[in-house]
């Protein structure tokens, strides 16, 4: 115990960081990981109240309209495919921004940040569009105008969750985007070219990929099952 | 992310400028300081004002229930309207005992102990210049300090502080009908909370981050000391634990404000359903604040057990016995946090399957509960045992340790806590294994390191009475409470002298009142002796009073703000060497000999 | 410095291509799933469809997370802290549906109430919001047919 041979584990043995990262990723790490259980805590709660409760509505029931389509269109689940495509491709754009900031390449960092913050805004536009119609159907925190999938009647606790899950994550998109929005600035403005690196840049899009991935379950736990 | 962040780059970033010696102003040096050391007063301070508080409080109701019938006209003149005729009124008593709750769980037990041991010994023992985020670490003070604004406020507003008890189950909190406390109170109970869940989640982001990246040279994981190691499993708990909590207040709030019925079911009065809210389960609410609420617990044991090997092994003048194991139980305790919190909702009607798991899950604490606890009496053992006033309240922690968490093992079988669930049995468990036991360990802390935070000594004397009248009025208090649990004698009531079972009390219950009136003015003695010893205390001579091992007693007596003045030491061994081939004790940072035997 | 350590490894944008092709399938395959499921009314192949649905959007978790946040090419060590604690997840999720569940078969056996409004059929889907119906009246009587919640949950927020 107390003798310094060799050190076959050099990581763990003090002085540096275990992991080769610097504490500001380690702690965006830890952090997502926690913000991971407060996702986590609403959509389990969403699946406790699922659970003991007799009927559901059937989401191809409720989310079937599409922006500008005449009324009464039947689309189920095509809106939200778009989203979710929006997403998926601001994603793909923020891994590039991040990788262009890895070879120091500005002018591609900067291509690709506009790009992520466009999809983001797209995304947050989309949402504002869904939650107006919904809206305006009747649906709101407190009440729900859509009915059971087997005709009974419903609880407020579709919508109740519906709303407050994805006014959640679209309050961590609309973050995204503003955190997104200071780190195209501070390209702009030279400020990660005088650091010598472009970590910033790296964390926000640990940010923006959790953003990402808490919609693939936000997307499947609301419109698919 | 600011600019901080890159600033200080890497694990070594802080070699190079940490140690700039800048002037501090009155408003950097002692408000918005970035030094934990400072930020660690800071917690301590505001955490003994809470401390003070709650046991105010605690004092005032059992001033209610030991004196049922009398009146005290000077109650009167104190609370105003809340005590009519110098008796407190049943709002007043529940408001009360809901705040102490809150307050010493929260604010003194969990911002108080870990935020101020964790602040200030991380750094001083890892060897490191100061946290791997000053910025968010002030910052987590002053969350901290927001919150305990607001929820100071709640006291002050016409219906009063929030009263549903300080677990705040719906209906009682999300119906703002349901009591007087239910109104503004807790709205400002939830902004409070909310606010002390941010500024713990800045505090432990940062805590993980330091230990894992910011070791000086030489300190392996292994061979940090036992506090380290059990500051950093609070810090995992609190990061996991504290956004569940997040995520049910919200909840809570959207119940309480937008119309939701996440928590209510149908919700009838006088036979009609007159609220419209339905198919909610209140029971959801209690699954998530337990949740967050057991590890809670181990959030404030954790750093009193790491406190208290290390206070012990050093007065022991022995090497901790069985190191891996105390880790490896820590290790445990902290997962077996996250597997048993519905063992607090056994009579909720929570499926019985499901509960014959927790109680499984709940009986297995008790294994590395029982490891720690024998290799502290092993490190006892043959020791060459000096009785500071630490090393009392450290061997007294382990006696409470003991007695308290044997009555665990009766409350967390699901059928025997059909019987004893809600009575004094658990408050007396609860007050014993998670209160006092704490408490302990944060007075042992801090009358051990109190001469590495001021650079003076504590009056041994004041130290010895508070040591011997804290332990005996802790058992005074809290044994008998055990008995009256046996008996059926429920919690949170206001009055037992109108019930005919409970009459029989009534001598054992005004005894229990008067012992802990008296075990909080000798608490204000310590209180005296601590803020007396800042200013007049001896001076401390010996940078390393105590003899010990770790780091934190090879910085100056007062360190600046980068603990260290030039090189940070590097570490050569574990934190235990004491006793060693015959001699007293081996700083960690001594290489290792040539002719040094081996373990 | 620690910071450029963990880019030696070049995994470029072919990489990213094949993660982002990767994510599209994954996500038209369950769109496919979620059209396939709108006509199906036997319970046990909706069961297995959500089953499979829920197995893919693992995998889609796993890609980004391992992919396009890099958290596969940082090392062992890190992706354990931070992977072993998402594992309580397990019995998170678990014991709380389980006991949801078991709330609602409670509630069917000893609450008649309960019971009784789940079986309720609504006649036809109410007419958006603001019904003048009074608010007591939707609750507790068993008449309550077309006139549902909503209308008493508006009362309430006006």
């Amino acid at each position: 115990m107390s003798t310094a041979t060799v050190d076959t584990t050099k990581s763990w043995s003090g002085g540096k960081s275990p992991f080769n990262v610097e504490y500001g990723k380690l702690m965006m790490w830890y952090f997502l990981m926690s913000d991971a259980f407060t996702f986590g805590a609403f959509l389990i709660s969403y699946g406790t109240i699922r659970f003991s409760t007799n009927g559901w509505p059937d989401p191809n029931v409720v989310f079937k309209s599409f922006p500008f389509a005449p009324e009464g269109v039947n689309a189920p689940l095509v809106f939200v495919s778009v989203m979710t495509f929006i997403l998926i491709v601001s994603s793909v754009t923020m891994v590039l921004a991040v990788k262009a900031g890895q070879e120091m390449d500005k002018k591609s960092v900067v291509k690709y940040m506009i790009w992520t913050i466009i999809g983001g805004i797209a995304f947050l536009s989309c949402q504002a569009w869904e939650w107006n119609h919904l809206h305006h159907e009747g649906a709101w925190w407190g009440r729900n105008p859509f009915i059971n999938a087997d005709g009974t009647a419903s609880s407020t606790n579709f919508t109740n969750y519906f709303f407050t899950i994805t006014g959640f994550h679209g309050f961590h998109v609309f973050t995204g985007v503003v955190i997104n929005i200071i780190m195209l600035i501070m390209t702009l403005l030279d400020k990660f070219e005088q650091r010598g690196h472009y970590l910033m840049i790296e964390k926000a899009g640990l940010y923006w990929h959790f953003v990402d991935l808490v919609w693939v379950f936000v997307f499947t736990c609301f419109y698919l099952v | 992310m600011s600019h901080e962040a890159v600033l200080h780059g890497d694990a070594h970033g802080h070699d190079d400028h940490g140690h700039h010696e800048h002037h501090d102003t009155f408003l950097t040096k002692y408000v918005f300081s970035q030094d934990h050391k400072m930020i660690a007063k800071q917690f301590l301070i505001t955490g003994m004002v809470w401390a003070v508080l709650g046991g105010l409080m605690s004092v005032l109701f059992r001033l209610q229930l030991g004196y049922p019938d009398s009146t005290f006209p000077f109650l009167e003149d104190l609370l105003g309207k809340w005590a009519k005729g110098g008796r407190i009124t049943p709002e007043a008593y529940y408001a009360l005992v809901t705040t102490h709750g809150t307050v010493l769980v929260f604010f003194v037990l969990t911002a108080g102990l870990s935020g101020t041991f964790a602040n200030f010994l991380i750094p001083l023992q890892i060897g490191a210049r100061d946290m791997a985020s000053p910025f968010m670490n002030m910052l987590s003070y002053w969350f901290f300090f927001a919150a305990s604004i607001v929820m100071l406020s709640s006291m002050f507003v016409e219906t009063g502080p929030f009263s549903g008890g300080w677990v705040a189950y719906p209906p009682l909190s999300a119906l703002g009908d349901a009591s007087p406390g239910s109104k503004t109170g807790m709205d400002l109970w939830l902004i409070s909370m909310s606010l002390f869940v941010v500024s713990s989640l800045l505090g432990g982001l940062n805590y993980i981050a330091t230990i894992l990246n910011m070791r000086t040279k030489g300190m392996s994981m292994t061979r940090l000391p036992l506090t380290i190691w059990a500051l950093f499993f609070t810090a995992v708990l609190g990061v996991l634990s504290f956004p569940v909590l997040l995520s049910g207040f919200i909840l809570l709030i959207f119940d309480r404000n937008f119309g939701t019925s996440f928590y209510l079911s149908d919700i009838f009065v006088n036979g009609v359903g007159a609220l419209p809210n339905e198919g909610g389960s209140a029971i959801l609410y209690q699954h998530l604040f337990w949740f967050l609420g057991h590890p809670e617990v181990y959030i404030i044991l954790l750093p009193a057990l790491g406190m208290v090997s290390e206070i012990i092994s050093i007065n022991s003048r022995k090497p901790i016995f069985g190191y891996m194991a105390m880790v490896g139980s820590l290790f445990a305790i902290a997962i077996l946090a996250f597997l048993v919190w519905a063992h607090h909702m056994f009579v909720t009607g929570l499926n019985p399957f499901l509960g014959s798991v927790f109680v499984l899950l709940t009986l297995l604490i008790a294994v590395p509960s029982v490891i720690k606890v024998f290799n502290w009496l092993t490190t006892l053992w043959k020791g060459n045992i000096r009785f500071t006033p630490a090393m009392l309240f450290a061997i007294g922690f382990v006696s409470l340790f003991i007695s308290g968490g044997l009555t665990g093992i009766w409350l967390g079988n699901s059928a025997l806590d059909i019987h004893l669930h809600d009575t004094y049995f658990v408050v007396a468990h609860f007050h014993i294994v998670m209160g006092v036991a704490s408490m302990f360990g944060m007075y042992a802390g801090i009358y051990h390191w109190f001469p590495k935070m001021y650079g003076k000594q504590l009056n041994n004397t004041l130290g010895y009475i508070h040591f011997w009248v804290t332990i005996a009025g802790a058992y005074m208090i809290f044994w008998p409470m055990h008995y009256e649990g046996l008996a059926g004698m429920p919690r949170r009531y206001y009055d037992f002298s109108i019930w005919e079972s409970f009459k029989q009390f009534g001598e054992l219950n005004k005894f229990i009142s008067l012992v802990s009136m008296i075990v909080f003015m000798v608490q204000l003695s310590f209180l005296f002796n601590f803020f007396y010893s800042i200013f007049k205390g001896r001076k401390l001579i010996d940078p390393n009073p105590w003899k010990s091992n770790t780091l934190e007693w090879t910085a100056p007596i007062h360190p600046g703000h980068g603990n260290w003045v030039g090189e940070i030491p590097e570490v050569h061994r574990w934190a235990y060497d004491y006793g060693k081939d015959g001699v007293d004790f081996i700083p960690q940072t001594t290489p290792v000999g040539a002719d040094e035997s081996q373990h | 410095m620690s910071h450029t350590a963990h880019h030696e490894e070049n995994h470029g944008t072919g990489e990213i291509k094949k993660v982002t092709i990767i994510l599209s399938v994954l996500t038209i395959v369950e769109l496919i799933l979620g059209f396939w499921m709108i006509g199906i009314t036997s319970e046990a192949l909706r069961l297995a469809i959500k089953g499979t649905i829920i197995i893919l959007m693992l995998a889609k978790a796993f890609y980004i997370v391992a992919y396009f946040m890099h958290l596969k090419h940082e090392l062992k060590n890190l992706i354990m802290t931070v992977v072993v604690p998402l594992s309580l997840f397990v019995w998170f999720i678990g014991a709380f549906l389980i006991d949801g569940n078991s709330f609602k078969n409670l509630r069917n056996t000893y609450d008649p109430y309960f019971k009784e409004r789940s079986t309720i059929k609504v006649e036809k889907k109410a007419e958006g919001h603001g019904g003048s119906h009074a608010a007591g009246a939707a609750h507790g009587t068993a008449d309550t047919t077309a006139h549902t919640k909503d209308t008493a949950a508006v009362e309430n927020n006006h």
